[in-house]
């Protein structure tokens, strides 16, 4: 076997992948007991609220991680590598992303405050077939571009003309086999990458806009749809990272991706932390200038006023002050054992990121933070979907991962 | 060592230049110095050097001029004691962008000053033993032997393709 041959042949289910794949299953059946649980419980708009900012936390990290594919991709940008293979597997999850979308619909009277408030007009915007309709058209559009991206990807790089399952042999069936096929496959991916940068600017706006802004309906932030979607890339880089050295460490080190891959991508996901409190600081600024009412209430209920501001300083520490930190030490950023760990906290910031601006709309007058074993089991429960996703991709087409990589053994 | 002569293989081959640097130690030469007109990955893993001590000086600056950016804008503010829309003389969240700024500007001056302390510049005795050509397209690497081993050094650089040139 030659070095960027993939050593696990499509349609094998070697041990190990076979344990991981039950351990998500698992993982994922706790969370859907978990919620399943706490819709019959007293307080089903709870479970619901840890669905929502579970979905919304786990959609961002597949549609930022594809991004990065995307995106290096269109630019030109060779340094990425094997790490594109791994960024483009994430979109194994954009299928679950528009189910568990969907299924907000059946929650909504828990999710939506806006349903039972005068908004003074904007219920030309703020109504429920429309909000879901124009989203649902934006996910669509989305996830349409992000699989057509790695569909042409995938023309690429399969050179094996054993197809196993129907996925790989409806793809084995429309290889390119001249060079003028090849550089057409080529072009398309070069369009459809760039479309899915445009679309995810574009669809994560109007998501940062439709399903987190609006729950304080009368809070307008220009740049909210900006934040949303650089918190998205920003995440979406973190669990990139995490793949990519939970695939380099079961390999003990010997795949393709070096300690300058780790070095880039990590200087990525600094910028991208500076960016996200960028844009933080950038709102803050505005309001604070113009010290309306209507603006300054949504931010002092969130940073100074218990239970929320507590939660604040900690989203603030975790997502910023600690990974600035941290990654200003070149060292660090090569060390992946390292990296899982600040990347993992991150991600858990901003879930909790999630809760601080979803959550005082969810739970007026809260006492106490409204988190729970509910909400950490809902949480595994997507983790477990995510794993889930990702193993199902790589056994499907272990091209993705990096040459000589064993990592789905 | 005083008294040593210094010899310099000129190679036209980056990969050639950065090979020689390590073999040098292993025949019983010492290493001077190598010159390249463009900034050489290779011949600076060859070279093995201690990481730099820039970085410190930068970090320093940086969190100087953050310090120094909010001083400066609060007291400035102080002075006039002006108030400005109802917000207090000492504002905290705009001041951070000066304290920003300052960070940024201080960064840049201390990696100045660390390159310069560093490198021990300026120096105007200007370079020992050097050739123009290093300037244009050759990479210079330059070795002392003791005295009365000029030969065997002038044999080595030769028999890995350089052009030789001895200094006084």
């Amino acid at each position: 076997m030659n070095a960027t041959t993939p050593s696990v042949q499509p349609g094998t289910v070697p041990g190990s992948q076979r344990s991981l794949f039950t351990l998500a299953a698992v993982l994922a059946a706790v969370g859907v007991a978990a919620f399943v649980t706490g819709l019959l419980g007293p307080q089903p708009q709870r479970a619901w609220q840890a669905f929502f900012i579970n979905f919304l936390l786990w959609s961002a990290i597949a549609q930022g991680a594809v991004l990065f594919a995307a995106l290096t991709h269109t630019v030109k940008a060779r340094w990425a590598g094997p790490l594109s293979g791994l960024s483009q597997a994430f979109a194994g999850f954009f299928p679950l992303s528009l189910i568990c979308f969907l299924a907000l619909l059946i929650g909504r009277d828990h999710l939506f405050p806006w349903l039972h408030e005068d908004l003074h007009g904007k219920e030309i915007w703020l109504n429920i077939p429309f909000l879901f309709s124009r989203d649902g058209i934006g996910f669509l559009a989305l996830y349409g571009f992000g699989w057509a991206f790695l569909s042409q990807d995938l023309k690429l790089r399969i050179k094996t003309t054993a197809p196993a399952g129907g996925l790989r042999r409806w793809m084995a069936g429309r290889l390119p086999q001249t060079e003028a096929e090849i550089e057409r496959v080529r072009r398309r991916k070069t369009l459809w990458g760039g479309l899915y940068c445009f679309a995810f600017a574009l669809v994560l706006s109007l998501i940062g806009f439709d399903l987190v802004m609006s729950m304080d309906p009368h809070w307008i932030s220009t740049l909210f749809g900006a934040y949303h979607f650089v918190k998205a890339f920003y995440v979406g880089l973190g669990a990139l990272i995490i793949l990519a050295a939970i695939v380099h460490l079961h390999q003990n080190r010997r795949t393709a991706i070096a300690d300058a891959h780790f070095h880039d991508i990590g200087k990525l996901f600094f910028a991208f932390c500076l960016l996200w409190a960028d844009f933080f600081y950038v709102q803050l600024t505005v309001i604070w200038y113009g010290n309306i009412p209507e603006e300054t209430s949504y931010v002092i209920l969130r940073t100074v006023t218990p239970p929320w501001s507590t939660l604040a300083w900690i989203v603030f520490i975790v997502c910023f002050i600690i990974p600035f930190i941290v990654l200003i030490n070149r060292r660090v950023k090569t060390m992946p054992g390292a990296m899982i760990a600040l990347c993992g906290m991150v991600i858990l910031g901003i879930w909790l990121e999630h809760l601080l601006l979803l959550g005082p709309a969810l739970n007026h007058a809260a006492a106490e933070l409204p988190l729970g074993v509910t909400d950490g089991l809902v949480f595994i429960g997507f983790m477990g979907l995510m794993v889930l996703t990702l193993t199902y991709t790589f056994k499907t087409f272990p091209e993705l991962l990096p040459p000589g990589s064993e990592a789905a053994r | 060592m005083p008294g040593d002569a210094c010899i310099m293989g000129l190679f036209k081959d980056e990969a050639k230049a950065a090979r020689v640097i390590p073999e040098l130690a292993a025949a019983g030469f010492s290493f001077r110095r190598a010159h390249s007109p463009i900034p050489s990955h290779r011949i600076l893993e060859a070279l093995k050097l201690k990481k730099g001590r820039v970085g410190w000086f930068t970090l320093a600056g940086g969190i100087v001029g953050f310090f120094l950016g909010f001083a400066l804008a609060i007291f400035t503010a102080v002075q006039w004691n002006l108030i400005v829309s109802g917000k207090p003389i000492v504002s905290l969240i705009p001041f951070f962008i000066v304290g920003f700024e300052f960070t940024i500007l201080f960064s840049v001056f201390g990696n100045v000053i660390g390159l310069l302390v560093c490198s021990r510049l300026p120096d105007y005795r200007g370079l020992e033993s050097y050739d123009p050509r290093c300037s244009g397209e050759h990479f210079g690497v330059l070795a002392s032997c003791e005295a009365g081993r000029e030969g065997e050094l002038m044999d080595f650089f030769q028999k890995k393709g350089a052009e030789v040139k001895v200094f006084a």
